[in-house]
């Protein structure tokens, strides 16, 4: 039933796919990852604030990132961050602003709303007494923080961080809109190219199902053993 | 030391402490009691700030608690606080737990902090099990490793929070032991307890608290003698009858 496909196909593209591809996919997600849970915990430590402004900033920034589709906000940034980048150094003419670094930056922005949630449970999870403990000892608002909420907040809320992070990982595919050659961007220009759609994209399903599988596995044995640890 | 002035809270409008009014003497010992929900917690965290008030005005060593420039981080550093459920740091080793402040707030070197927690692990008889987590300690030890790690800041006073509330009865010797031994080397302390016979042995002024109020805030001997009014009587009997 095969005998119509061209399944060498793969094979003759695995250079460029990894190469290429799979390497802008993994570094975007590792990157935005990083920056996303970076900026997500300090959204948390703000709308958790005392102070209204703060926590009103946060919020209106969560709730907006949260209520706008993925594809719109990758074009808008990728758009509109030449301009801001302008605007910020003074240019008269919009910033050159390679497609992953406007990648990096959207995704990073919007996730950290979706990491921003995940901490504030996590912090919300630890109980009183453990910050009152650390005030009582005469910590600061930043040491009690650092060294006593966020590290338990963070180990609690690991397995829902690193699920955040596969869907991230799927999610940049969807970089292709601005025709950025991630793995599925580098499959689509393949397949297009050779005209080899159904082989491209079946095998594009099939490595995304196993790395996206391989790794819900792995948080899901980390979860029993965080939860030996307690 | 401690000097509480007609101090009042309220929780939105439900008012927790009603004018409120005690001292506690350098090297004194003050037992705080009374039934659930007088009060007592509330007033002991007002004393290092954990909990705001209203009216009033506390001070220690003469620093304005509720001032607006007290630079809150240092004072606390020099009061001690134990609290019900011990919280030690789970994810720190006990090792840890009690060099972290001296480290971060007294700018103690990690040695000098290391040689003064296990002089105090000592104290409390656990040395064996400094590189343990609280996880793997025994409530009772737990507790004692939290005491340690309030004494390691060198404080001017200790407040306890039900220190022995949450353990199982054969830990709570262990605990009012290491106590009973601070109040003799003349530590400062306020106690929040229901145990009556650590207020027996040690304390040298009980306050009775009930539905925010101060009852009673007199000598050991008058308190357990005779209460003056009938409220303290009936808790009492209540209490020492069991």
């Amino acid at each position: 039933m095969f005998s119509g496909y061209d399944f060498d196909v793969i094979q003759r593209s695995a250079g460029y796919l990894f190469r290429d591809g799979m390497t802008f996919t993994l570094t975007l997600t590792a990157l935005a990852m990083v920056g996303g849970i970076f900026f997500g915990t300090l959204l948390a430590m703000m709308r958790l604030s005392k102070f209204r402004l703060l926590s009103l900033a946060a919020g209106g920034y969560v709730n907006l990132m949260r209520s706008l589709p993925l594809v719109l906000v990758i074009f808008w940034f990728f758009f509109l961050v030449p301009y801001i980048g302008a605007w910020i150094i003074g240019a008269k003419d919009p910033v050159k602003v390679g497609s992953f670094l406007s990648c990096l930056i959207t995704f990073t922005m919007f996730e950290a709303a979706y990491y921003c949630e995940i901490m504030r449970a996590g912090i919300q999870s630890i109980a009183r007494g453990q910050v009152w403990a650390g005030y009582a000892l005469g910590l600061n608002y930043w040491h009690t923080m650092g060294r006593i909420v966020l590290p338990q907040a963070f180990r609690n809320m690991l397995p829902v961080l690193l699920t955040q992070t596969i869907i991230l990982f799927q999610d940049t595919s969807l970089v292709y809109v601005i025709s950025a050659t991630d793995f599925l961007g580098a499959a689509s220009k393949v397949a297009n190219r050779d005209y080899r759609l159904v082989e491209m994209y079946t095998f594009v399903a099939v490595v995304y199902f196993i790395m996206s599988y391989g790794l819900s596995t792995l948080v899901k044995s980390l979860q029993s053993r965080i939860a030996i640890i307690r | 030391m401690i000097s509480i002035k007609n101090i009042s809270k309220w929780y939105g409008s439900f008012q927790v402490l009603t004018d409120c009014s005690t001292e506690v003497k350098k090297g004194e010992v003050v037992v705080v009691c009374g039934p659930s929900g007088s009060g007592k917690s509330t007033i002991i965290k007002c004393v290092n700030a954990l909990e705001p008030f209203q009216k009033g005005a506390i001070t220690v060593d003469g620093i304005s608690v509720g001032g607006p420039k007290t630079d809150l981080p240092k004072l606390r550093s020099r009061i001690g606080m134990v609290f019900q459920n011990f919280e030690l740091f789970p994810h720190l080793s006990v090792t840890e737990n009690l060099t972290l402040a001296q480290i971060k707030v007294l700018g103690r070197t990690e040695e000098a902090a290391r040689d003064k927690g296990f002089k105090l692990l000592d104290r409390v008889g656990l040395m064996a099990h400094k590189d343990k987590f609280p996880g793997q300690l025994s409530g009772g030890q737990q507790q004692r490793v939290a005491i340690a790690r309030a004494l390691s800041m060198d404080p001017i006073a200790m407040l306890f929070d039900e220190p022995t509330s949450a353990l199982d009865p054969e830990m709570i010797n262990e605990v009012l032991d290491v106590m009973v031994k601070l109040a003799q080397e003349g530590m400062t302390m306020m106690v929040v307890t229901h145990e009556m016979g650590f207020a027996k042995k040690v304390a040298h002024r009980v306050i009775f608290m009930d539905a925010g109020k101060i009852i009673e805030d007199c000598t050991k001997d008058d308190f357990f003698g005779t209460p003056r009014s009938e409220r303290a009587q009936l808790f009492l009997s209540k209490i020492l009858h069991h």
